[in-house]
């Protein structure tokens, strides 16, 4: 038990030292991730419409070379970030670019450097759940579309993609979710995030495991309450369960919605037969009591 | 002889070396009710989509009034934007409520404001009977009301053809009658339509022409009381008589 104490009062010493510390290392994580879910989202939602145009074999051959070209950039763009890890990624953009240029060419700050390598990371995930997200939703939507005239930019606007939106989103929750807790190999390249900021707690105090608890706690915190979000934003998008029907007068039946009993049917109220034998169900029971 | 809206000259569609329809002539006059019967498999629905252009003909000619309108050079989706088209499956847009489907290809593809695209959604949705559901969502309303929705989304481009494939095949029963009635409606008031369709009452009563086809060609070609009175073929009497006793 006086374990437990302890870990109290080393997390309150290290929150009085590296308190504002602690909470700027959140909000750094939280606006990368956020930023770069967005960027990552864009660039997702461009590779995935690219991919999926049409290209029958009747068009014309320099739009189908231009087409097959795009393809096989996404796909090798795809596969190298996909494949290769994030730390590794971070370190060969942030040091590669000077090492090029003879130090002429820097980042100037390296929430650039990190909001460009989560990013396009981000979007080398989201292009092939965009590409499967357009692909889930029924071929006979799009004809619908083309059926009242839409070209494909206005197909794609109005009718798939906010389908498509609704069916990733899921997925675009988890890799905001993957980025809050990803960024900390940020720390790489001297990005202070949250858990560079445990790194520099526990360099001076030693104390690893209570930094840990709060590190533990932080990102907890950040994830539970963006699920919740998405969940919400889920629901939103979904629509309401039930809908108003829009007569005028809020009493009126509308055609279809009451089923009168056949005249002359056993329910038919008016019917002799109905009443008379109500009548005997009513005596009986009273009769029992 | 009035000026024809659709002319079909030497249609052919092969799927790789399948050959679905071969050698289709046809044309269409304002205010014409054609009704194209048959088999499944028989290349009815495959020949309406080529009017469509949602399936690209293998050769031949399409003219919509005396333009050539497959073909390189022409803009398919403007050309969609005369000719309404009614699915089997419906093909509402699941993410729009009623309403919204029958204003977004007013509004975004014929550019019109939301009130005039408002206004004209309503005149047809009331037409249709399914005006109190208009804030309703595709997944929440009955496959018939599905379907009258679905017309209503076409006439709400004012097209100068409407076409029809299978619209009651997808239907119970019990709803067919409503679609029908539907149609039935807009027959009288003079719309032009193309019907693919296995209700041999409707296409008996409501059509003025009927186009019978079997293994991709049309077998036989008529009035409704000389195709179900007095067919010429065996493949239509055959076909007719399969109906006639179930």
């Amino acid at each position: 038990m006086n374990r437990f104490v302890q870990l109290g009062a080393d997390i309150a010493k290290l929150w009085a030292r590296y308190g504002t510390s602690y909470l700027s290392g959140i909000r750094n994580t939280l606006v990368l991730a956020l930023v770069a879910t967005l960027i990552g989202c864009v660039i997702g939602f461009i590779c995935g419409i690219l991919q999926t145009i049409p290209h029958p074999k009747t068009d014309h051959p320099v739009k189908r070379f231009f087409l097959t070209l795009i393809r096989g950039i996404i796909r090798v763009y795809v596969e190298v970030f996909r494949g290769t890890p994030m730390v590794l990624q971070a370190v060969f953009v942030y040091y590669g670019l000077p090492y090029f240029s003879g130090n002429t060419l820097q980042f100037q700050s390296v929430w650039l450097a990190a909001i460009l390598v989560v990013s396009v990371n981000t979007g080398a995930y989201m292009a092939e759940t965009v590409r499967g997200g357009i692909l889930s939703i029924d071929p006979g939507q799009t004809e619908g579309a083309k059926a009242i005239g839409m070209n494909h930019w206005q197909t794609m606007l109005y009718v798939i993609l906010p389908q498509a939106l609704r069916n990733i989103l899921p997925q675009i929750g988890n890799n905001f979710i993957i980025n809050v807790k990803d960024t900390s190999v940020m720390f790489i390249i001297s990005f202070t995030e949250f858990f560079a900021v445990h790194r520099g707690a526990v360099g001076a105090t030693y104390l690893y495991f209570p930094s840990a608890v709060i590190e533990m706690a932080g990102y907890l915190c950040m994830t539970l309450v963006a699920s919740f979000l998405l969940r919400w934003w889920e629901k939103k998008l979904d629509g309401d369960d039930s809908y108003s029907l829009a007569t005028g007068d809020q009493l009126a039946p509308t055609a279809g919605m009451l089923n009168h009993p056949g005249k002359g049917s056993n329910f038919d109220e008016r019917n002799r037969e109905f009443r008379e034998a109500a009548k005997n169900r009513n005596f009986s029971s009273r009769g029992e009591r | 002889m009035a000026e024809t809206i659709l002319q079909v000259q030497h249609l052919s569609k092969s799927f790789g070396a399948n050959a679905v329809l071969k050698d289709i002539d046809f044309s269409v006059s304002p205010r014409d009710v054609t009704c194209i019967i048959g088999a499944s498999g028989s290349g009815k629905s495959t020949l309406l989509r080529c009017v469509n252009l949602l399936e690209t003909p293998t050769s031949g000619d399409i003219l919509f009034h005396g333009k050539k309108i497959n073909g390189k050079g022409v803009r398919a989706s403007e050309y969609r934007t005369h000719v309404g088209m009614v699915f089997q499956s419906f093909n509402l847009f699941s993410n729009m409520t009623v309403l919204e489907n029958c204003m977004v290809g007013q509004t975004k593809v014929l550019k019109k404001s939301r009130q005039e695209a408002e206004a004209n959604a309503m005149k047809y949705l009331e037409k249709v009977g399914m005006a109190p559901y208009i804030h309703a969502r595709p997944r929440q309303i009955s496959g018939g009301q599905k379907q009258r929705v679905a017309i209503a989304r076409a006439l709400a481009m004012n097209p100068e053809l409407l076409l029809f494939d299978e619209p009651t095949s997808a239907l119970d029963p019990e709803m067919v009658g409503e679609v029908l009635s539907v149609m039935r409606d807009l027959a009288r008031e003079g719309t032009t339509m193309i019907v693919v369709t296995h209700e041999m009452a409707f296409a008996r009563d409501v059509s003025n022409h009927v186009v019978f086809m079997a293994d991709g060609v049309i077998c036989e070609e008529g009035s409704p009381g000389q195709i179900f009175e007095n067919p010429r073929q065996a493949r239509t009497k055959e076909f007719l008589s399969r109906f006639l006793e179930g």
